[in-house]
Order: C-alpha cells, then structure tokens, then sequence
C-alpha cells in the first residue's frame, strides 16, 4: 500500500514538474493577493506589519487548496478504471494525492512565507517551530483538499464548490496555525495550539482513510 | 399529507402555548426580559444538533441498505438543520448585542463553532444541488453527511473546552439553576420546536418524493400528441 501510495505522489509530482501548474498558475495568483492588500490598506506600515501573518495565513488558505484540485491532476473515468484495474486501493490513491499536494502546499507557503517577511516586515522571530506550523498547516490544507477534490470529482463547478467545503473545514487549521505563530511573536508557549493542530489532522486522516473507498465508488 | 397535517396542527398548538409559557415566564434576574429570546435560541440550536445526527444516521442507513428513502431523510433533515442553526445564530446575536455589547464576538467558541457548523452543511446542501444524478447525489452526500457530523459534539462542548462569554449547559444531570417557570417554558418550547422539526421534515419527505418522481418521469416530447393516420378501411388505388 506504502507503494502505491509513493507511486501516485511521484507521478503526481512529475506531471506537475512538466505542467508547472502550481508554479505559473497558483503562486503568481497568490503572491499578486498578498501584495494587493498593502495596496488597499496605503502606507500605514506599522498596520501593515500587524496584519502581515494574517495575509499571510489567509492566503495561504485560499490559494493553497487550489492546488489540491489543479488540472493537471484532475481524474477522467478511464484513468480512474485504469489505476483500479491495476489494484491499487483507494486508500493508496487517498495517501498518494495528499502527499503530492501536501509536498507542493509546503513550497508555496515557504515561498509565499518569504514574499510575506519582505513585503510586511512582520515581527516574527525565525525560528523552526516555524516551519513545524507550516507543515502541520500544509499537510492538513492536503488532506482536506484532497477529500473535497474527491468528493466534487467531475461535477462542474468543482473549483468553487470544493472551496465552499474546505474553507469551514479548513478553519480550525487556520485558527491553530495563526495562534501558534502569534504565541511565537508574544513568546508564550505554542504547544497546546500545536497540539489542536495535531489532533485536527488525526481526525482528517482518519475520515480521509475511511472515506476513500465509498468515494471511490461514488464518483464513478 | 394527513400524516403532515396532524403534526403541523400538533406544532402550532405546542408553540402556541410555549409561547404563552415563554412571555409569562418571570424576566431573568440580570437580563431581564432580553432573556426570553432563550426560548427560541436554546430549543432551535438542540434542534439543529439533532437534525445533523438524523443526517448523519440517513447517511450510514443508505450506505448499509441504498435504499432512496434514507437519502432523502438524510437531505431532508439537513435542510432544517440549516434553517435552525441559522435562526440559533440569529436569535442569539439579536441577544448578543445587548447583553454582550456586540452581535458577534469571534472569541467565544460557541458562536464561532456554530457558524463553521452552518458553512460546512451549507456546502453539503450546495453538493447535493450540484451532483444531478440520484446515485451519485447520495453517494457523494452520505460521505459527507457521516464526516460532518463530527462537529456537532465538538460544537456541543466547545463551551466546556473553552471557557469564554458563551455559558455552558443549563439543564444538567444534577439539577438546573434556573427558576421552575422558565424550565417549564423552555422544556415545552424544546417539544413545540421538536414537533416543528418532525412535522418540516415529513412535509420536506413528500416533496422530495414527489421531486425525485418528477426526476425520473419521461417528460412528453413536443409533437407526441400527433399520431399517425389511420389506414384501416381505407381504399387503395
């Protein structure tokens, strides 16, 4: 199952290396929304510095789940059939999807991370539990979209509708990551909202597991 | 309809006397009359909790049995779970500004569970409009039907986890704190809205019935009135 699993990322991966979807599609947009804002604020920069993370965050959201369902990725009938033929349980498929977006998620919150300290000079001490928020963040916003890429699979007005599921789900990921970070600038301690992140993402890997087989069949 | 029609007389006559119960009740120590819109806010949000657990319950019965009928429970029941986590959010926002001094506050875990709580099964209801075919209509929703209600007890306890403006529960195992009268008044509201809810969701039953039934019929094509001549007796030359 480990295997197949890995398989899918690495072909999801190499499909997105030679689409480079995420990259000339998903960043530009959401590096152009993290400077828009500044934009419609004006130049109160000590504003500006405050609410960076939350730009931050909110972008990240927002973006990040698009990639979850590019096109690039998007399933039709035969390629379904054909990766069950080949014996590969949904729950491999599950897996496989949420570490190839988890992996891609991860390179566009660090990117859009370092857009967002040069353009809000956010005061934020760089430290590595930093990047322990953002992958906790990024594998949950993963397996989330992936679940929502899953169940609007083929209907049209997928983009849209998929964004309505993941947002409200989402949000308990966006409030434990926002928290964290603010608990890092305040220096208090972050565990327990690390700790709510963690428990968050047991829950999605669980429904995400369970779920996989019934969705299976449902998209047929 | 008779069915529908007996719960909906039921209903009425149960919210009428809450009604009475809830006006006639003795004003809250402190809130004084402002609390009376309790016996509305309290009745609906148990209500819409037990809305999503009759959906989550349609969706696991259709998974075990495909039979239509459950889906239709479990979309059915949803819809009014909609429609009373909204008028839970409102009635207590409506209460929120003068007690709290805002309609909204985003620090109290209650209210901002309960609004994630309406987004996520607004979104199942928008899944449901968007998937045309029954099968897969009921495929696609009991995943998320069963997913979803994971947050009813969280929303349920999130009073208990984090201690913020929102109260916790008034009706405990050990005794309620509150006057007699205004237990009376909100346990015959909590049955008036329970019969509400069985009388909207029966009602809410046979229109999907009769929707799923006009789903299925073979519309008539135009010009399928015209038939063709009729040769019998008819002379050859």
């Amino acid at each position: 199952m480990t295997t197949h699993a890995f398989e899918i990322a690495r072909h999801d991966l190499m499909v997105e290396r030679r689409a480079k979807e995420t990259l000339t599609v998903v960043v530009p947009f959401g590096l152009a929304a993290l400077i828009a804002l500044p934009m419609a604020i004006g130049v109160d920069l000590p504003l500006i510095s405050r609410i960076g993370p939350a730009a931050y965050w909110s972008t990240a959201l927002l973006f990040g789940m698009q990639i979850a369902w590019r096109q690039s990725v998007a399933d039709t009938g035969p390629n379904r059939d054909l990766i069950t033929l080949l014996g590969v349980s949904p729950v491999s498929r599950f897996w496989g999807r949420t570490a190839a977006s988890a992996v891609l998620l991860i390179a566009f919150m660090l990117l859009l991370g370092v857009a967002a300290i040069l353009l809000f000079s956010p005061e934020l001490p760089l430290t590595p539990w930093l990047l322990l928020i953002i992958l906790t963040f990024g594998l949950g916003l993963a397996m989330i979209s992936t679940l929502a890429a899953d169940i609007t699979s083929g209907l049209s007005g997928r983009a849209p509708l998929a964004s309505v599921l993941v947002v409200p789900l989402a949000l308990p990921l966006l409030v434990g990551a926002a928290q964290a970070v603010e608990s890092l600038t305040r220096g208090s301690g972050i565990l327990a909202w690390l700790l709510m992140l963690v428990a968050v993402e047991i829950v999605l890997a669980v429904a995400g597991t369970l779920a996989a087989r019934p969705l299976e069949e449902a998209v047929r | 309809m008779t069915k529908v029609r007996v719960l909906m007389a039921l209903a009425a006559i149960a919210a009428g006397l809450g009604l009475y119960l809830a006006i006639s009740a003795p004003p809250e120590a402190v809130q004084r009359t402002y609390a009376r819109i309790l016996h509305i806010h309290a009745p609906s949000a148990w209500l819409a909790f037990l809305a999503f657990f009759v959906t989550a319950f349609g969706s696991i019965m259709w998974r075990i049995r495909r039979k239509e009928f459950w889906d239709r429970l479990a979309a059915s029941s949803a819809e009014i779970g909609v429609l009373f986590t909204a008028i839970a959010l409102a009635t207590g926002m409506i209460w929120g500004k003068p007690v709290w001094g805002v309609f909204f506050d985003w620090g109290d875990a209650r209210m901002a569970t309960t609004a994630i709580m309406l987004l996520v099964y607004l979104g199942y209801l928008a899944l449901r409009r968007a998937t045309p075919d029954p099968q897969l209509r009921a495929a696609r929703a009991s995943v998320l039907g069963i997913v979803a209600v994971v947050q009813v007890p969280l929303v349920y306890f999130s009073v208990n986890l984090v201690r913020t403006l929102h109260q916790t529960q008034t009706i405990r195992p050990e005794g309620s704190p509150i006057h007699p009268a205004m237990l009376r008044a909100l346990l015959v509201n909590l049955a008036a809205f329970t019969l509400i809810y069985l009388a909207l969701l029966a009602g809410r039953m046979v229109v999907g019935r009769l929707e799923e039934k006009a789903e299925t019929e073979v519309a008539p094509v135009a010009g399928a009135a015209v038939l063709p001549p009729r040769l019998d007796g008819a002379i050859d030359v």
